[in-house]
């Protein structure tokens, strides 16, 4: 393995474990959302998501000769490396998944449009497709947003919950990523919750997660 | 023919196949009748959801966890296009639910019953998901019309999800004792339950639902129907069924099995499942909890 290999799959997972969990925390609201059309689309979202941390981590698989099923479920708690953004659990309060969701997919965008200028062909190729798809995420974040700083009472959760959340939002980007995060949010960058150390709530996730598979391990389900 | 005015013409009328659109007469009873079977319905595949969501979060590879979405997914998009059918009929889709929650109305009793293990994901896509599409196949020919075209999209749905849960039990019953074990025991929990998924034994002429054409299919020919159609599946499979009656008689082509437990389905449909009050307190609270999303987009719309 080159001296830059690391490195790259190191970027590769961490995408990967974003979508992954993020896909994970959406999919709670499948049944319980404001909305049955809501239940709808975060189900469709989750779907695009996870299927995304399936082609990150089958890029990053060819690359440690492993499966992308075994990345996804088979690793440490402490392994994974996911910014703590997506590791906390919103279910039942809309305003921080909807704040959560508005700040991801932003970050996302940015992110994924350095990507698509990596040198490695396959990642710069699977970015550009990930990001035809992620456009319909951002587009449905930004109609939240939107709608609820409509009203007083919605602006005043939604803005609450961003406030919350920012530090934590600037966590999932590098450098002058941050800075371009600031800007298009609106906001001044602070102190950011920086991935590589995660929240409590990682391992419970990570226990429902995987405790099927545990289960049996080695078996194919 | 003239449109039906009478509710003798109106018999006629939709027992000689005649359909039903949302703006023509109808008698009120069968209004009546036509939205809370419906309704339940809707309320059937919005409670559906629960037992099999938090299986989402578990699903073993990221396949089967995108498929489960997939299928968790469909079930919340019919509950939508059934309500809007209700709400056609008069009644809308927040006093649906308002009543769903209080207990006023009733969902259909597989979905009283928790789910154990990921032997239940699969026993409930395959076998529960198949005894649906009997009585939703016949809900094609229901005599109110809208009602009958949204069956078209759903039955289209649901045989996706049956492979995807003969898929998974497949899997299982070819890997480890363990996890042939899990489908066999989700089987055993699911056979009673199953069994009187279609309802009781009621005479095709007696039965209400039928009168009127909303139902077309007596409850035993569902039944009957399921039973041909999987038992011999699951004994291929080497799986057994926990009903030492369960036979076909070779002359009659009937099958035969022991008398289901009428007594656990009155019990259960009314509101005393083992997971009813749980399931349904999880849909109150969540309710209660995005009312103020509800009151801030409403407040917008109107």
């Amino acid at each position: 393995m080159s001296a830059q290999a690391p490195s790259r799959t190191d970027l590769l997972l961490a995408i990967a474990d974003d979508e992954l969990v993020l896909g994970w925390r959406n999919s709670e609201w499948t049944g319980i959302a404001p909305f049955l059309e809501e239940d709808v689309a975060f189900s469709s979202i989750a779907q695009g998501e996870i299927g995304h941390a399936r082609a990150f981590y089958e890029l990053a698989a060819t690359e440690l000769g492993t499966t992308a099923d075994a990345l996804a479920f088979d690793r440490r708690p402490d392994e994974y490396r996911c910014a703590p953004l997506v590791e906390l659990r919103f279910v039942p309060d809309w305003a921080r998944t909807i704040a959560r969701h508005y700040l991801y997919e932003t970050a996302d965008a940015i992110r994924i449009a350095g990507v698509k200028e990596s040198e490695w062909d396959e990642l710069a190729g699977l970015a550009a497709k990930v990001e035809r798809e992620e456009v319909y995420h951002l587009m449905h974040a930004q109609m939240w947003a939107d709608r609820l700083a409509a009203s007083t009472d919605g602006r005043r959760h939604f803005d609450e919950a961003v406030t919350e959340l920012w530090p934590y939002a600037l966590g999932l980007l590098e450098g002058e990523e941050r800075e371009r995060l600031a800007e298009t949010v609106g906001r001044e960058p602070v102190d950011a919750v920086e991935r590589g150390a995660h929240t409590d709530e990682l391992v419970p996730l990570w226990d429902e997660m995987t405790m099927v598979r545990r289960s049996a391990p080695g078996a194919e389900w | 023919m003239a449109a039906p005015r009478t509710e003798e013409e109106f018999r006629e009328h939709v027992q000689a196949g005649g359909l039903v659109e949302t703006a023509d007469w109808m008698p009120d009873d069968y209004r009546a009748k036509l939205t809370k079977f419906i309704e339940m319905h809707g309320n059937s595949e919005l409670m559906g959801v629960l037992p099999e969501r938090e299986w989402i979060l578990r699903a073993p590879t990221l396949q089967r966890k995108l498929a489960l979405t997939a299928k968790v997914q469909d079930e919340v998009g019919h509950a939508q296009l059934i309500y809007r059918v209700v709400e056609d009929l008069g009644k809308p889709r927040e006093r649906c639910l308002e009543d769903l929650v209080s207990g006023k109305t009733k969902f259909h009793n597989v979905f009283h019953y928790p789910t154990k293990t990921w032997g239940d994901v699969g026993v409930i896509a395959w076998l529960i998901d198949a005894a649906a599409i009997i009585s939703q196949k016949a809900l094609l020919k229901c005599s109110y019309a809208p009602y009958a075209r949204i069956m078209k999209k759903i039955c289209w749905e649901e045989s996706f999800h049956i492979l995807h849960g003969r898929d998974v039990v497949l899997a299982m019953v070819t890997g480890t004792d363990e996890q042939r074990g899990l489908v066999q025991e989700a089987i055993d929990r699911w056979w009673g339950p199953l069994m009187t998924f279609h309802g009781n034994q009621t005479p095709f002429d007696e039965d209400p639902m039928i009168e009127w054409r909303i139902k077309s299919q007596a409850n035993e020919d569902a039944r009957q129907r399921f039973l041909d159609g999987y038992v011999p599946q699951i004994w291929e499979l080497g799986l057994t069924v926990p009903d030492p009656e369960l036979g076909k008689d070779e002359e009659t082509g009937v099958w035969q099995y022991s008398e289901p437990d009428w007594d656990e389905l009155r019990h259960v449909v009314t509101g005393n499942g083992p997971r009813t009050a749980e399931r349904l307190e999880l849909r109150r609270i969540s309710r209660e909890e995005t009312a103020w999303v509800r009151d801030v987009v409403l407040a917008e719309a109107a």
